[in-house]
């Protein structure tokens, strides 16, 4: 799951499938994606996962990081086994 | 202090002791803050900090003003914060500038003029030279509250910046011995004035209660702190003086003089033939006369609007009835002469129409008058100086 | 707010830290909070207004709450009953203080008699009744109450509507309406209340509200550190801390100890300070040199900073010490190196609200609608529409939006450069763009965006604003 968001963020925002992304490594607070970057990336995981990311929880505080991210769609998906 | 705190957050003590210690160390502080500042009493010393005639330009008169906000000024009664920010302690005198003070109420000041158009700033414009090639320059040192004890004040302290000329402008309302003590300028300066009147034997009481004392506890660093405050805002004002050229708030339309008049017949507390010289405070000004030993003092008895409204006959503005000024012009006269004075009347110099709104603030136009009739007599006393 | 209540508010804080514990914590702090909405009120000339915006406030609080009671949640309607009792009694009380004489010190001016006070509480009551039963029979208000929340804002926030609300106001009380101003309508943190109130609306209507009892939400709403300047914070973030055991410890006294000092340094030395000289309509028109105007947009640029995050210092320190930890609402805004990175750093809780509430929603929209517009046009749209939403909370005024305008077309521009950094990456060397003298440059230039943007924020008139502008570049 996290390597399928890695490859979205570094392939379809940040256009440079190249960049390694870490897990830990800040996505909105350093700026890195921009607030419409998250709204399609919260489209694209609405697609991929068929989960629903609320708008209010596009911020730093809910997720920073792909982990965190993560550990959100897992909380979300149906079978809610961690 | 973390010492003293068990290393478990959850205990509620120790938060409060924690909390005794901060606020015990703090008042501690405080306390020797305060004490070790009324103890070196650093005011006088602060006040001569200025960033004035460095970072801005030194004002062209003295720091006075009602509303910061219109007028970039403030009132302060500090004499070195006041003089720090005027022009006239921009460096030491150059050689070839024969310096002339300018002593006098709100009509020198300049109350509803700029500061390019007072009657310093008028005669600046002139250019004036002495035969021997000094250039005069003029110094507002005008301050608007009526007292002549207040003007003596202001030039006892002005003698170091070595003047060579003084032109002291009063009027009546400035001379009832009464009203001396009355400044606010006076009042907050009980030393040096104390000293004036046992030096000159002035008939004012040195002890008098309007005067305010300095305590040891008005001395520390809470007793101290709106005169602090204060050094500050004139300080910080100087960015606006500096930006704006602006001292103090003139409206572009205000209340004319009263033409229209009373019929009352006293003055201040006389009544018609009560007045005697030995209720005016010419004794004040012998006493810059003598304070200024061989430097002349020119004494001028400033221009007053003669209202034209129906009670004339009994007064000739809102502040005079006929008989006490006419009585007062006489006395002047006599003790000018007694004396020894530089004395020049131009009570009737100035047109109604130069007037702004009181009786004794001139227009720009009744400036030029003033400068018009004193040209003459500046330059023959200028002349006279060795 | 002055040095007087921030003092009080800190040895109130201190008092609730140290002594209040469990629910006692929630009543203290509703108590101080709804006393503080009357203390803390600017008096109004118009006959007792300045009684009834707080009471106002309040009564809207209680009628949103009742319209986000979720359906599921067991409410303790006991509980809930005491509260509004509670603040029933307390304003009631606030109203007898009118009988002291010159002792009514908790509210502005002297307040309205007991009776029409009474009328309003029980108003309150039926309203607050109505909308349960209509809510129990599966109505949704939620929208009515935004919308009503809106209205008060738009009334409030207009020059010309404000104007027409004292008229009528002043036509009401019996005074005259020719004194009537917009600058009269002072209401005292309406702008966060009503931020925080349609927010709660909004994730009630999203379904994402946990339940909140009618003082939880009334210490959320009107949490008395907050109301003067911020943050606006989060509901369910709110009443995690609320229920948090924290009591007061030496660790996190001496933190919020220490944001109010350095709070207080920055808003009454710092801040006030630099208002000696810092721009406005009235000295930028008699300033001679460009220099000194500069100086003085430099002035009003930091003074504005200082006083609002130095506000915000105290709000989060006050917050601590009563175990509740505020969100931040700055982040050395002016030491980022672009626009976007600014507003993640500067009125933080403001521009997350109107992403969340906003931004968000519409991006989404314009992304899934049908007719495909290119992001550029989308992102576009976004960034100028938040931005003059934005601009628009501060006043409805042309001003503003001007400032919001160059905001949003800032924040476009620096995404379609990183855009083209990107989808262009041979143009831009990596090294060049990351390399530090270059830093500094950009944090140069997203200063001086931002300061010569507070023209048009603090300068009411767009023409002088616009002179102003010319002026500071030689013409």
């Amino acid at each position: 799951m996290v390597d399928q968001i890695m490859a979205y963020i570094s392939t379809e925002l940040l256009k440079d499938p190249t960049r390694q992304i870490r897990e830990d490594e800040p996505l909105i607070s350093s700026g890195l994606i921009d607030s419409f970057g998250l709204v399609d990336l919260a489209l694209f995981i609405e697609d991929t996962f068929g989960i629903r990311i609320e708008d209010v929880e596009l911020t730093s505080s809910v997720f920073d990081t792909t982990s965190e991210l993560a550990q959100l769609i897992s909380k979300k998906l149906p079978s809610s086994t961690p | 202090m973390a010492k003293h705190t068990p290393s478990d957050p959850s205990e509620a003590p120790s938060a409060g002791l924690f909390l005794r210690n901060v606020i015990l160390k703090a008042l501690l502080l405080l306390v020797i803050l305060n004490l070790g500042f009324a103890k070196i009493d650093p005011l006088q010393e602060l006040g001569q900090i200025s960033l004035y005639n460095g970072l801005f330009p030194g004002r062209l008169r003295l720091p006075f003003g009602e509303d910061f906000e219109e007028s970039y000024n403030i009132s302060i009664l500090q004499l070195d914060a006041m003089f720090a920010s005027h022009k006239i302690s921009a460096g030491s005198k150059p050689e070839d500038e024969f310096r002339v003070l300018l002593l006098g109420d709100s009509s020198v000041w300049g109350f509803l003029l700029g500061p390019d158009q007072t009657l310093s700033a008028a005669f600046n414009a002139k250019g004036y030279m002495t035969a021997n090639d000094k250039r005069l320059r003029f110094y507002n040192l005008g301050y608007p509250t009526m007292s002549v004890l207040k003007d003596l004040l202001l030039l006892d302290f002005a003698q170091r910046y070595k003047p060579d000329l003084v032109l002291w402008f009063i009027t009546l309302e400035s001379l009832p011995a009464q009203k001396q003590l009355a400044s606010p300028l006076v009042q907050y300066n009980l030393e040096p004035v104390q000293i004036l009147i046992n030096r000159f034997h002035l008939g004012l009481d040195p002890n008098d209660e309007r005067f305010v004392h300095r305590t040891f506890w008005k001395q520390t660093l809470v007793g101290q702190r709106r005169q602090l405050a204060d050094l500050l805002r004139l300080q910080l004002l100087g960015v606006m003086w500096a930006a704006t050229g602006i001292d103090h708030d003139v409206p572009s339309s205000y209340e004319p003089p009263q033409v229209e008049i009373s019929d009352d017949v006293t003055f201040q507390d006389f009544q018609p033939g009560e007045l005697s010289t030995e209720d005016l405070a010419f004794d004040v000004l012998e006493a810059g006369n003598i304070l200024m030993e061989e430097i002349p003092v020119v004494i001028i008895n400033v221009p007053i609007l003669l209202a034209s409204g129906e009670n004339n006959p009994i007064r000739y503005n809102s502040y005079y009835p006929r008989w006490a000024y006419d009585e007062y012009r006489d006395m002047l006269g006599v003790e000018a002469a007694e004396r020894g004075w530089t004395y020049l009347d131009l009570w009737d110099a100035v047109p109604s129409q130069m007037f702004t709104d009181s009786a004794i603030h001139y227009s720009p136009k009744g400036v030029e008058q003033v400068v018009g009739r004193l040209r003459e007599t500046i330059l023959r006393v200028a002349n006279q100086v060795p | 707010m002055g040095l007087i209540p921030i003092l009080v508010f800190l040895s109130l804080s201190i008092l609730i830290g140290l002594l209040a514990r469990g629910k006692w914590r929630s009543w203290a702090i509703l108590v101080v909070s709804v006393l503080s909405l009357y203390w803390l009120q600017p008096a109004i000339p118009i006959r007792h207004l300045d009684f009834w915006l707080p009471t106002l406030s309040l009564g809207l609080t209680v009628l949103v709450w009742q319209m986000i009671g979720s359906k599921n949640a067991e409410r303790n309607r006991r509980e809930d009953g005491i509260t509004f009792a509670m603040i029933g009694a307390l304003v009631f009380a606030l109203g007898l203080t009118r009988y002291l004489g010159k002792g009514t010190f908790l509210a502005p001016t002297r307040p309205p008699n007991p009776g029409s006070i009474a009328f309003a509480l029980l108003l309150l009551a039926s309203l607050s009744l109505l909308i349960t039963k209509l809510r129990e029979k599966g109505l949704s208000l939620a929208n009515i109450g935004a919308g009503l929340v809106l209205v008060c804002f738009i009334l409030l926030k207009s020059q010309p509507l404000a104007e027409a609300v004292s008229r009528g106001l002043r036509v009401l009380s019996g005074q005259s309406s020719d004194l009537a101003s917009a600058s009269e309508l002072q209401w005292l943190g309406f702008s966060y209340i009503a931020f925080r109130l349609l927010h709660t609306l909004r994730d009630h209507a999203l379904d994402r509200l946990p339940p909140l009892t009618l003082r939880e939400y009334l210490c959320y709403v009107l949490f008395f550190p907050a109301l003067p300047a911020g943050p606006i914070d989060r509901a369910e973030r709110f009443q995690r801390d609320l229920h948090s055991p924290a009591s007061l410890t030496a660790k996190v006294g001496l933190e919020g100890g220490t944001r109010i000092v350095v709070g207080v340094f920055k808003k009454f030395v710092l801040a006030d300070s630099l208002a000696y000289f810092a721009l406005n309509a009235a000295n930028a028109s008699r300033v001679c040199s460009t220099a000194w105007l500069w100086i003085m947009l430099y002035a009003y640029g930091f003074r504005l900073y200082l006083d609002f995050s130095g506000y915000t210092d105290v709000a989060i320190g006050s917050g601590l010490l009563m175990g509740l930890r505020l969100p931040e609402n700055f982040h050395q805004p002016y030491l980022k190196p672009n626009i976007a990175a600014f507003w993640n750093s500067w009125h933080i809780t403001l521009a997350q609200w109107f992403r969340a509430y906003f931004f968000n929603p519409l991006t989404r929209t314009l992304r899934t609608a049908k007719v495909k517009l290119p992001a550029a046009a989308i992102i576009l749209i976004g960034q100028i529409s938040t931005m003059a939403l934005i601009g628009l909370w501060h006043g409805i005024a042309w001003n503003f939006l001007l400032w919001g305008l160059w905001h949003g077309l800032g924040l476009f521009l620096h995404n379609r450069w990183v855009d083209m950094q990107r989808s262009h990456p041979r143009w831009f060397p990596q090294r060049l763009m990351e390399g530090h003298p270059l830093q500094v440059l950009s944090v140069f230039f997203t200063f001086h965006f931002v300061l010569l943007g507070w023209i048009p924020f603090v300068i009411p008139d767009v023409g002088q604003g616009m002179r102003l502008f010319l002026r500071l570049f030689g013409a």
